[in-house]
């Protein structure tokens, strides 16, 4: 993917990830259907952009931080 | 009965239980008869549950008369958000048409809880589909017909603990339990003008509750008062081995005298952004309300996708619980039609962005933890508007169509906030207040919380309202 224009990449991205969900459930909807499916992959890709746009350090790690599981004493 | 128990304070309802004024099978009486009568009114009652509350209201009656009073919930009525499981073949249907004949044969331990301090189940309250999580986007998203607003029978009560909400405001109970994902409690209790505690995450158990989001479901109270969120609370919270995420902090409800308190008040820069008018000018108001009580002061967060983050876990956490029941094309059974399909675009999230999602989530907490610690409680609108039409498409933060940093990061976070009651706006519906704290600060902002209703009558407004007067 190109990095000097994001919101082309973008635009591709929505594409392909659309195109993933049409081949799962598509002949279960009906086109108006898939459109507002399509504007919900749109939102998704809105929101991935915000957050890959915040940069954090490797040391950032997700919350709440694992814990190795023991039952009992 | 010689006082009419409709309206009251479960306080004073308490007092007049343990006085023997009133009997518990009467106060029961009283409301399971408003419940089925008034309930249908509102759409708010999944099932009455007369059966059993008359059960537990006589032996709460046996014995108090006994001598053996249990605490303030003893003998006084509740209803609960049916995604709560109850034992006795009473259904338990998540608010879904797919789930209406699903039984259980064990009471969550909320239900639990509270049948061991002796308060008495009278109903299973009306809910949104799901708890909301399938995406909907408009009032008529249960198959018990969309959550009626006591103050305007064109308005909606709110989602998605919609029955606790309006059952509360419209006197078919004296205290409701709900549930919070994100803005299930605020949002009923700040339409229908009732008090509603969201607690931190972890403070109550929900084993037997609906799972619609491992790290951000909460179960909290619906009540006429802040003063008696604290009392439910109390009867609810605790650890429970059945719940892995419950907190081992143990929680007593402080209702000390507040008078004299000087709290510390922050408010979120541009928390304000996205308000209807009337929310803006009742807030402001009510921020001039709160010097008398402390000080106020604007604080400014970085600037990080709040919403992004909290709607980004929301989403395949729920996508994720609903697996079997999404990929089997059930949702098609759903009483929404965005239901059907709305899901299907989580599939879309990849694994990248939702880890992004989840160590962002630290960042957001250890920000929320470091701004609260310099204050009693963040203030803010409870909701952006008033409640909308029943017909009417609403704007949502979890759908991305509106702005919601309180919520996404007290969701986020798994931070308690109580939602007050603090005036009107057009068509005769309420706006509301919330008071955010740190984690586990239950007591401090419900302190906060009762100060303001202390200085105010907005709470007792509920008699003026023109249906529930019937």
């Amino acid at each position: 993917m190109s990095a000097d224009d994001p919101e082309r990449d973008t635009d591709a991205e929505v594409e392909r990830l659309f195109a993933l969900v049409r081949e799962r459930y598509g002949d279960r909807l009906t086109p108006a259907q898939l459109d507002e499916v399509k504007k919900g992959v749109e939102g998704v890709m809105k929101a991935a952009r915000a957050l890959r746009a915040v940069k954090l350090e490797p040391s950032d790690g997700p919350f709440p931080p694992f814990t190795p599981y023991r039952a009992g004493p | 009965m010689s006082e009419n128990p409709v309206f009251l304070p479960v306080r004073q309802l308490a007092e007049l239980v343990r006085t023997r004024a009133i009997s518990p099978v009467e106060l029961a009486e009283t409301f399971l008869d408003r419940l089925e009568t008034l309930g249908p009114t509102y759409n708010a009652v999944v099932t009455v549950t007369r059966k059993r509350a008359l059960a537990e209201a006589r032996r709460a009656e046996r014995e108090i008369a006994a001598g053996r009073y249990r605490g303030h919930l003893h003998g006084i009525p509740y209803g609960a958000k049916d995604l709560l499981a109850t034992s006795g073949g009473i259904p338990t249907t998540w608010g879904a048409a797919p789930f209406r004949e699903q039984r259980f044969d064990f009471d969550a331990t909320v239900i639990r809880k509270l049948g061991k301090a002796g308060a008495v189940l009278c109903a299973k309250l009306a809910m949104v589909e799901l708890a909301g999580g399938m995406g909907y986007r408009q009032p008529y998203a249960s198959f018990t017909g969309p959550g009626i607003n006591p103050w305007n029978p064109d308005a909606w009560s709110g989602g998605s603990s919609s029955g606790s909400g309006s059952a509360v405001a419209a006197g078919l109970v004296p205290f409701a339990i709900g549930s919070e994902t994100w803005g299930s409690i605020l949002s009923p209790a700040g339409y229908c003008g009732v008090a509603g505690l969201r607690p931190s995450h972890g403070r109550v158990s929900r084993h037997g509750a609906m799972v619609l989001c491992w790290t951000l479901d909460k179960l909290g109270p619906l009540c006429l008062t802040a003063d008696d969120c604290g009392l439910v609370l109390e009867s609810i919270a605790g650890p429970d081995a059945a719940d892995p995420d419950t907190s081992h902090r143990r929680w007593r409800f402080d209702s000390a005298e507040i008078t004299g308190r000087r709290f510390k008040f922050g408010v979120i820069k541009g928390v304000t952004s996205g308000c209807d008018e009337m929310v803006i000018a009742n807030f402001t108001q009510s921020l001039e309300t709160l010097r008398n009580i402390g000080s106020v002061e604007e604080v400014e967060l970085p600037d990080l996708p709040w919403e992004a983050i909290t709607r980004t876990i929301l989403h395949v956490e729920a996508a994720n619980a609903f697996e079997d029941f999404i990929a089997g094309g059930r949702t098609a059974e759903l009483t929404a039609p965005e239901d059907h399909y709305s899901v299907y675009a989580r599939d879309a999230i990849l694994a990248r962005d939702y880890v992004k999602a989840l160590r962002l989530r630290g960042v957001m907490a250890r920000e929320a933890d470091r701004v609260l610690s310099r204050f009693d409680a963040l203030v803010g609108p409870g909701r952006a508007t008033i409640a909308p039409g029943l017909d009417q498409e609403f704007r949502s933060a979890i759908r991305g169509s509106a702005p919601d940093i309180m919520g996404a990061i007290g969701n986020g976070a798994g931070l308690p906030a109580v939602c007050v009651p603090n005036g009107f706006g057009d068509r005769g519906l309420p706006t509301s207040l919330q008071f955010m704290g740190r984690a586990y600060e239950e007591n401090t902002i419900l302190a906060a919380a009762r100060a303001w209703q202390s200085l105010t009558d907005w709470h007792r407004r509920y008699r003026l309202s023109p249906i529930s007067r019937r």
